[in-house]
C-alpha cells in the first residue's frame, strides 16, 4: 500500500469524526476565556472609555503597555492564576487525549460528547502513565540532540561573521523538531496499542518500538509530511491574516473567523496524524 | 624594508611640532589641560598591548596639585574582586560582564617618570574614592608627586604600560583577529578647582569623564590590519620584513582616544558637504527658528570614515545616510561639528564594543538581516554621532549626571530620526530572524517609546543620581536615557518649539569644550526662556516622584424637571390688599419644561506625586453631541477637582491636556473620556489574546 494511501486513510479517518475537532475546539475555548477573562477586563476598565482619535497622541499598542505598567501589582496574581490555569489543562489535555483516541480507532463510524468523555475517563490513567514513562525518552532525546549539535555549537563558536551563527542556531531548531517527531512516534503508536489493542502501558511501548524498528523511517516520514503541510497552510495562514485590517469591525470579524479556524484546522491535523499513524500501523503490524 | 606614505607626512611634521611646542599657536597650552604622545603595538597572538609615550598635565587650577590621579580602567576587567565586576554579579537581569579563564583584561603600568628622570611607581598606589569603598578596585591610581604642581605648571610623565585586552570587557575587546581597543591607556582625572580630582571607579554602569587634550598616537598592528581611530591619519608606515604597519593618528581638543583593528574592514570615504546636505530654504527655516543668521548656521564639510565589516556591505548606504541625517540636524541645531573627520564603525564581531562612542569615532552595530522599516542601525548611527555633541563636546561628568549626555541625546536623536525617517518599527527578533515578517509590529516614534518605558522606575531613583548609585541597570538606563529624554519633550512643548531651541543651541554654544554640570543646564533653560523653571527640575530630575493627572469619572444625568425653571409647587399666592394675586402663566403647565437639561460633573484627579508649579495648569477640552466645545483650567494642586456643566446635550469626549503637552505624565491612558470606547481595538487585542492562549493549549495538548 503506498504512503499516500495511508494519507488517505487517515484524513477520511479523521474528516469523519471531525466532531471531535469541534469538542476539543470547544473545551479548549472555554479555557482560553477563563484565562483571557481578567486581562479583558482590565482592558475595558481602563480602556473602555479612551477617547480614539484619528491622530493619537500614541499607537493603541503603547496604551496596552501603559495600562500594563499601571496594573503590575496585578501581574504576580495573574501569573499565577495562569500557571494553575496552564497546570490544570495539562492534566486534561491527557484527558482530551484519551477521548480522542478512543474515539478516533473506535471502530463506530460515529461520535459523540458523551462517548468521548466516557473513552477520556477510560484511558485517562493509562494515557498519564504513558507520558511519565515518556520522561526517560525525553531525557535520551536531550542527550541525542546534545550531540548531534555539538558540531554545530563548535561551528558557531569559531566563526568570525553573522552567518554561521544564524545558521547553525536554525539548524539546532530544526535538528531539534525533527528528533522530537521522531521520539512522538513512540508516545503515539503505545496509546495506538493502548487503545486499539488493549495492552498494558509497558507492553504497548516495547510493541511500539518493535514496530518501529521495522518501521520507523517510513512512519516518520508521513509524520514529517503532515507536519510540512501543517507548517505551509500556517504560513499561508498568517500572511493571509497579516494583510487583513483589524481597524474596522468587518476586517475584525473575519479575522476573528479566521483565527479560530486556524485552531480547528490544527485540531483537525492533530486528528489526521492519528488517523495516520492507526491506518500504517493496522495495516502493517503483522509485518 | 619601511615603506612610507610620503602624501601626509608634511602636515604631520607640522601637526606633531604643534603638538610639541604648543607655544606656537597662541593659548593653545594654556586651554588644553593635557597632551598624549603614545606609541602602542597590538600584539594579536597574546591580545595584548605594549606602549609607551608621554603624558602631560597642565595645572589649570589655582590649587597646588600634590597628586595625580590616573584611570586604569581595563582593571576592571582583571579579576572578579574589581567594583565592576562586583557590581555586576548581583545584576539579576541584565549581567553584562561574565569572563571565563583567559578572558581577563588589565593594565599595568611599567615604568612611570617624570621629566626629570625621578621613578613616580614607589609613590604610587591604587584607591578606592567612591562608596563603599573596594580595597581590591585598581582602576584609579594615586601618584603622589615628589613635589606639587603649582597654578599654570606642567607635569610631564613619561610611561611605560602594558595591556591585556579582555576577551568581552564592555566597550573593549577582540574576537580571532578583530580588535576594539578603548580606555586603553593610564588618563588623568579632571582636577577640579578647589574640589580636588574627579576620579571615579570604573563601575557597570559609569561612562567616562576626562579633560579636553591633544592626541598624537601611533599605533602599531600587522600590516594586514585595517585601522581606524579618533582623530586624523597623519602618517602611515610599513615593516615590511616585520610585516607591521604603524599608523600615526593625531587630534586636538578631545577626551578620549579609541581604536580598532581588523582584517575584515572595508573602508569607505565620503563628504560631508553642508552646502550640498542643506537646502537654502532649510538654511532659512532654521535661522529663523533660532533668531539668527544663515551665516551663523552653515555647515562646513567634513570626512566621514567607514569601516564596516565585509558581511555588511550591501548596507554602506544605509550607514551613509543615518549620518548625513545626524550631521546635518545636530549641526544645524546646535552648531557645526568642529572636526574634519568622523569616523563610523561596524565593530568587529561579537567584540562587544558596539553601540559607544568617543569624540571623532564611534561605534555602530547591524545584523545580516534587516527590516527596511526598522530604524536599525539608523537609531544607534544617529545616537552614537550625537554623542559626539554630547559628551564630546559639551564634556559632562558621565560618572555623576549622566543624563546630561544621554538624556539629552537621547531627546535630539528621538527628533532627527523623526524628521529624517519618520516612525520606525519595533526591532524584534526570534532567532535572528525579525518578528515583523510574520505579524506587523506596531510603528512608534522614539519619543513615544521613550516615555512609555521609563513608566517602571518613575519611583525608584531620581534621573540625577550618581551612576553606580542606581537601584540596578535598568533603572539607571531607563532614568538617564528614557526618563530624563520624556522630561525634555515636555519641556519642549511646554516652552514651545521655538524656545526650546534657542535654550538647547544657547546650552551647546555656551558649555562646548567645558564640563557643565546640570545647574548649568536649569540656568540656561531659565535663562532663554524667561522663566523659572526650578520647580520642574526639582520635582523630575532630583526626586524619584510620578505625574499622573487623570479624568476619573463623567458622569451626566438628566436634571429634574421640577428643578427646573422657576415653576414650583408652592400654592398660589392670594391677593393681598391692593395686589393682584400670583399665578402660574397662562399655558405653562406647572413643573414642565421644553428643553431637557443634562447635568455632567467631570472629576479630574492627580493620581501622581508631583504638582504643577507656578504659572502652569492643565487644560480640559470637552466636546458635546451638537459639537459644541468648551474648555476649562485647573491649576492641578489639590488632589481633585470637579468640574460641572449644565448643557441640554450631553458629553462625547473630553481630554485632559488635549494638546499633550505633558508627555511626562505616566498613563496618558486616563486622560481622556469618550462615551463611546475603541470597542474595536480592545476587541482585537482580547482576540489576539484569546487566540494565542488557544494556540498554547492545543500546542500542549499536542505535546501531552
Amino acid at each position: 500500500m503506498i504512503l499516500v494511501n495511508f494519507l488517505k486513510s487517515g484524513f477520511n479517518r479523521a474528516v469523519s469524526k471531525f466532531r471531535l475537532s469541534l469538542y476539543l475546539w470547544l473545551i479548549m475555548f472555554i479555557i482560553s476565556l477563563i484565562i483571557i477573562v481578567p486581562v479583558s477586563f482590565e482592558l475595558r476598565a481602563n480602556l473602555g472609555h479612551l477617547a480614539w482619535t484619528e491622530k493619537p497622541l500614541m499607537p493603541f499598542e503603547l496604551n496596552l503597555i501603559e495600562i500594563l505598567l499601571a496594573n503590575q501589582n496585578l501581574l504576580a496574581s495573574y501569573l499565577v492564576f495562569i500557571i494553575t490555569m496552564l497546570l490544570l489543562s495539562a492534566l486534561l489535555s491527557v484527558f482530551l487525549n484519551g477521548g480522542l483516541f478512543g474515539q478516533m480507532l473506535s471502530p463506530e463510524t460515529g461520535v459523540s460528547f458523551r462517548n468521548f468523555l466516557l473513552a477520556g475517563c477510560r484511558h485517562f490513567w493509562q494515557f498519564l502513565l504513558s507520558l511519565i514513562i515518556f520522561i526517560p525518552f525525553l531525557l535520551v532525546l536531550f542527550l541525542i540532540f546534545r550531540l548531534l549539535s555539538a558540531p554545530l555549537e563548535q561551528w558557531s563558536a569559531r566563526a568570525v561573521t553573522e552567518w554561521p551563527v544564524l545558521l547553525a542556531s536554525w539548524l539546532s531548531v530544526l535538528l531539534l523538531a525533527l528528533l522530537w517527531t521522531a521520539f512522538r512516534l513512540v508516545l503515539d503508536l503505545a496509546r495506538i496499542l493502548v487503545v486499539a489493542e488493549s495492552k498494558k502501558v509497558i507492553a504497548a511501548y516495547l510493541s511500539a518500538l518493535r514496530f518501529l524498528s521495522r518501521h520507523f523511517f517510513r512512519l516518520w516520514g508521513l509524520y514529517l509530511l503532515i507536519a510540512l503541510a501543517v507548517i505551509l497552510i500556517s504560513a499561508g495562514w498568517l500572511l493571509l491574516v497579516r494583510l487583513l485590517s483589524p481597524a474596522s469591525p468587518a476586517g475584525l470579524m473575519i479575522i476573528l473567523i479566521l483565527y479560530q479556524a486556524y485552531i480547528l484546522f490544527r485540531l483537525l491535523a492533530r486528528q489526521v496524524l492519528i488517523g495516520v499513524e492507526y491506518s500504517y500501523f493496522s495495516v502493517r503490524k503483522e509485518t | 624594508m619601511k615603506k612610507r606614505n610620503k602624501s601626509k607626512t608634511i602636515p604631520a611634521c607640522l601637526f606633531i611640532s604643534i603638538l610639541l611646542f604648543p607655544g606656537l599657536i597662541p593659548g593653545l597650552a594654556q586651554e588644553r589641560p593635557v597632551i598624549y604622545n603614545l606609541a602602542v603595538e597590538l600584539l594579536p597572538e597574546t591580545a595584548s598591548l605594549q606602549a609607551k609615550g608621554t603624558i602631560i598635565w597642565t595645572n589649570l587650577s589655582h590649587d597646588y596639585v600634590p597628586d595625580i590621579h590616573l584611570h586604569l580602567y581595563w582593571n576592571a576587567f582583571k579579576n572578579e574582586l574589581s567594583t565592576l565586576a562586583k557590581e555586576a554579579s548581583q545584576e539579576k537581569l541584565f549581567r553584562r560582564f561574565k569572563a571565563e579563564k583567559g578572558e581577563w583584561g588589565w593594565i599595568k603600568i611599567t615604568s612611570l617618570t617624570t621629566s626629570d628622570g625621578q621613578d613616580l611607581l614607589p609613590a604610587a598606589v591604587f584607591i578606592s574614592p567612591d562608596e563603599p569603598p573596594n580595597p581590591d578596585d585598581q582602576t584609579v591610581l594615586r601618584v603622589v608627586l615628589p613635589q606639587p604642581v603649582a597654578p599654570g605648571q606642567s607635569l610631564t610623565l613619561n610611561i611605560d604600560f602594558q595591556a591585556k585586552v579582555p576577551k568581552n570587557g564592555l566597550r573593549t575587546g577582540y574576537f580571532q583577529n578583530g580588535f576594539f581597543i578603548s580606555q586603553w591607556f593610564p588618563k588623568p582625572g579632571v582636577y577640579e578647582d578647589g574640589r580636588g580630582w574627579n576620579c571615579h571607579e570604573y563601575h557597570l554602569n559609569s561612562e567616562f569623564y576626562a579633560d579636553f587634550a591633544d592626541f598624537l598616537v601611533k599605533i602599531t598592528v600587522p600590516k594586514d590590519f585595517v585601522v581606524g581611530a579618533c582623530g586624523q591619519e597623519v602618517e602611515k608606515t610599513e615593516d615590511l620584513a616585520a610585516g607591521r604597519a604603524t599608523y600615526t593618528y593625531a587630534q586636538e581638543n578631545i577626551h578620549d582616544f579609541a581604536w580598532t583593528a581588523s582584517p575584515r574592514f572595508i573602508k569607505i570615504e565620503r563628504w560631508f558637504k553642508g552646502e550640498e546636505e542643506v537646502t537654502p530654504e532649510e538654511y532659512q527655516q532654521i535661522a529663523a527658528l533660532l533668531g539668527l543668521t544663515v551665516q551663523d548656521i552653515k555647515l562646513p564639510d567634513v570626512r566621514m570614515i567607514l569601516l564596516i565589516e565585509k558581511q555588511h556591505k550591501n548596507q554602506v548606504e544605509r550607514h551613509f545616510r543615518a549620518l548625513r541625517a545626524a550631521m546635518k540636524y545636530y549641526g544645524l541645531w546646535y552648531g557645526p561639528y568642529p572636526y574634519q573627520t568622523i569616523t563610523l564603525v561596524d565593530p568587529p564581531f561579537r567584540t562587544g564594543s558596539g553601540g559607544m562612542e568617543y569624540p571623532t569615532l564611534f561605534t555602530a552595530g547591524t545584523s545580516v538581516i534587516l527590516q527596511k522599516d526598522v530604524l536599525s542601525p539608523e537609531g544607534v548611527i544617529i545616537h552614537e554621532f550625537g554623542h559626539n555633541y554630547w559628551y564630546g563636546l559639551v564634556a559632562s561628568n558621565e560618572f555623576e549626571e549622566a543624563w546630561l549626555d544621554e538624556g539629552i541625546n537621547t531627546y535630539s536623536t528621538s527628533k532627527v530620526s523623526a524628521i529624517a525617517y519618520g516612525a520606525g518599527r519595533l526591532p524584534l527578533k526570534i532567532n535572528g530572524l525579525p518578528l515583523g515578517w510574520l505579524i506587523k509590529t506596531p510603528a512608534v516614534y522614539d519619543w513615544q517609546l521613550a516615555r512609555t518605558i521609563s513608566v517602571p522606575v518613575t519611583k525608584l531613583d531620581p534621573i540625577i543620581t550618581p551612576s553606580w548609585k542606581f537601584y540596578n541597570s535598568a533603572s539607571y538606563t531607563l532614568n538617564v536615557y528614557q526618563r530624563a529624554a520624556a522630561s525634555l519633550y515636555t519641556l519642549e512643548r511646554l516652552l514651545g518649539e521655538k524656545i526650546w531651541a534657542r535654550v538647547m543651541r544657547t546650552y551647546h554654544q555656551r558649555y562646548r569644550f567645558r564640563h557643565p554640570r546640570t545647574e548649568d543646564f536649569i540656568q540656561v533653560v531659565n535663562e532663554v526662556s524667561g522663566q523659572d523653571l526650578n520647580w520642574f527640575f526639582q520635582e523630575f530630575f532630583y526626586q524619584a516622584k510620578d505625574f499622573d493627572y487623570a479624568i476619573s469619572s463623567v458622569e451626566t444625568k438628566l436634571k429634574p424637571e421640577q428643578a427646573q425653571d422657576l415653576i414650583d409647587e408652592l400654592p398660589a399666592r392670594t391677593a393681598e390688599k391692593g395686589r393682584e394675586a400670583i399665578r402660574p402663566a397662562a399655558g405653562q403647565k406647572k413643573g414642565s419644561s421644553k428643553q431637557k437639561i443634562y447635568e455632567t460633573a467631570i472629576t479630574l484627579r492627580r493620581y501622581g506625586e508631583i504638582q504643577l508649579g507656578p504659572g502652569f495648569s492643565l487644560k480640559l477640552k470637552v466636546e458635546f453631541e451638537d459639537g459644541s466645545t468648551e474648555w476649562r483650567e485647573w491649576d492641578g494642586q489639590s488632589r481633585w477637582h470637579r468640574i460641572y456643566f449644565e448643557k441640554p446635550v450631553k458629553v462625547k469626549r473630553a481630554w485632559l491636556d488635549p494638546e499633550g503637552l505633558w508627555l511626562i505624565d505616566t498613563n496618558l491612558s486616563n486622560n481622556s473620556y469618550s462615551r463611546q470606547g475603541p470597542g474595536t481595538r480592545i476587541l482585537g487585542v482580547t482576540a489576539n489574546l484569546l487566540w494565542l492562549v488557544q494556540d498554547v493549549l492545543v500546542t500542549c495538548f499536542g505535546w501531552l
